[in-house]
């Protein structure tokens, strides 16, 4: 726990040092008054809800992809991971505090949107069912850590993670439905979507801000849970694994 | 002015070969690519949700051309891959102006902008069911390629503007790219913007430009297009002027004060 706070701190220092880290909470607005507009002008007011949550979700896409998985690649260039691992705390519980720390600056997004749709448009996120909306974003945020760690994990083993890190977005925004859901994809791409704990996390969100009740609410939270932790159990097996060749081999430091 | 473009050419070159080796062709192909497909299929993806073809083929059209805004815009990322290669005080310190090598060094991101907007484009289009009119259709091929030179000359400009605040460069990049996604008539049309909002965009990149290929797909008149083309290409020129302006001004200021280096 001692290494989670610690991680967690830390990680708020270098956030308020490092001007990147507000990118998500800077474009979320925007994206937010995108689609609205698009939306708007088409007269589809019914889709505003969705257009206000893809941003929310972008945006810890985003941190997930870029800032959470380049940590541990960013502390081995900067010539930290050495005295990290040498240190008694373990790494993984400074790195889940690390990253939740980051989750918790992507969530501010949802209030950013929120504000953003009020003062331009006149229009808010319809709370119709507040307790399951909160307890997806929250699931959606674990989940969203767990992946963090296997990206972490990947971008160790490769050379080039700039380019995956390019092309990573936008594939998975419209893979995992986040404004536009899966049924609308070919009928081939649905079973890989289903795969993505993103697309049953937007759905989700989408039908918490439906006025009728949600269906299979607690079965579909559980499964964002689920596939988040399998991420984050492949994450971790394959980091710990990099880690342990790196230290046998002397590699730590080397880029 | 032989020196000159001949300083040009080098830093065209050293560009290029950064680039090659970033990305190979497979690499280009598998990952940027497929990235600007998807990024240009999600926003035709609203279009499909909307249940409106003609939104949809609007956001494709668009989405589409915002790439070459966007690598234009990517440009600004010379001055901080120049840090940290530890060459920036020594550019600074060579004789010739770091404008000039700057804007030769990423200009090979204009040519990547035009080629990923118009492989987008022309595969993106027909998988959503976008008729591509022949041969009008060609003439959104320059017109795309003035759009990257506005976007490239105006990401030079702000690529001087933010010389002295490395930190927030990154910052920069994405937050303009966005802006101009939401403010250049790539979704909606600029009559939807408060007048202000819509006259900022006339001399923003993109945005004449956007007009005269939806001209073109249109069937508009051969002057219509070459017009808004021509403003386009007032607006590449009016922003290379600035940038050429402003440049060494702004990196003097950073010599004074020794804020160029690598740990500045």
């Amino acid at each position: 726990m001692r290494g989670f706070l610690a991680g967690f701190l830390l990680e708020l220092r270098v956030v308020r040092a490092n001007p990147d880290a507000l990118i998500p909470l800077l474009t979320a607005p925007l994206f937010a008054i995108i689609f609205l507009a698009i939306v708007r002008q088409s007269g589809r007011s019914d889709l505003e809800p969705d257009a206000l949550l893809a941003p929310v979700l972008m945006s810890l896409w985003w941190i997930a992809l870029v800032q959470a998985g380049s940590m541990i690649t960013a502390d081995r260039w900067q010539a930290v991971l050495e005295p990290v691992i040498a240190a008694p705390t373990s790494l993984a519980s400074v790195l889940v505090g690390r990253i939740a720390c980051l989750m918790s600056v992507g969530l501010l997004s949802f209030f950013e949107v929120w504000l953003a749709g009020w003062l331009i448009f006149g229009v808010s996120i319809p709370f119709e069912h507040p307790l399951e909306l909160a307890l997806t974003l929250v699931a959606t945020a674990l989940a969203m850590a767990g992946t963090a760690v296997a990206f972490a994990a990947l971008f160790v083993m490769t050379r080039n993670a700039y380019t995956f890190i390019n092309s990573a977005s936008f594939p998975f925004y419209v893979l995992g439905g986040v404004l536009v859901p899966v049924a609308y994809l070919p009928d081939w791409i649905e079973p890989v979507s289903s795969l993505l704990f993103l697309s049953w996390s937007a759905d989700l969100l989408r039908a918490t801000l439906k006025e009728p009740a949600v269906d299979d609410f607690w079965s579909r939270l559980a499964m964002v849970l689920v596939l988040g932790a399998i991420t984050f159990a492949i994450g971790r097996a394959v980091l710990f694994h990099v880690l342990r060749r790196m230290r046998a081999k002397g590699e730590l430091a080397t880029a | 002015m032989a020196a000159t473009l001949n300083v040009m050419r080098h830093a065209f070159h050293a560009g290029l070969a950064d680039y090659r080796a970033i990305f190979t062709w497979r690499s280009w192909l598998a990952g940027w690519y497929v990235r600007v497909l998807f990024q240009v299929g999600f926003f035709a993806l609203i279009g499909e949700r909307l249940g409106d073809d003609d939104k949809t083929y609007y956001l494709l059209v668009g989405n589409s051309m915002l790439i070459a805004g966007q690598l234009g815009v990517f440009s600004l990322n010379m001055t901080t891959a120049e840090r940290w290669a530890g060459t920036l005080p020594l550019l600074v310190a060579s004789p010739s102006s770091p404008v000039l090598v700057f804007s030769a060094r990423g200009a090979y991101l204009a040519v990547d902008g035009a080629l990923s907007a118009l492989a987008a484009l022309f595969v993106a289009g027909p998988i959503f069911g976008m008729d591509l009119p022949w041969p009008r259709v060609l003439a959104v091929i320059p017109v795309t390629l003035v759009i990257a030179a506005a976007s490239y000359a105006f990401g030079t400009f702000l690529a001087g503007v933010v010389f002295r605040f490395r930190s927030v460069n990154s910052l920069v990049v994405v937050t303009t790219y966005v802006a101009l996604m939401a403010a250049c008539g790539v979704n909606v049309p600029l009559s939807y913007y408060p007048e202000p909002v819509e006259l900022l965009s006339r001399v923003l990149p993109l945005t004449n430009g956007l007009l005269a290929i939806r001209d073109a797909f249109a069937g508009a008149p051969a002057a219509e297009i070459v017009g808004n083309t021509a403003l386009e290409a007032a607006v590449a020129l009016g922003w290379m002027i600035a940038a050429l302006l402003s440049f060494n001004r702004l990196a003097s200021r950073g010599r004074r004060d020794g804020s160029l280096d690598y740990g500045a």
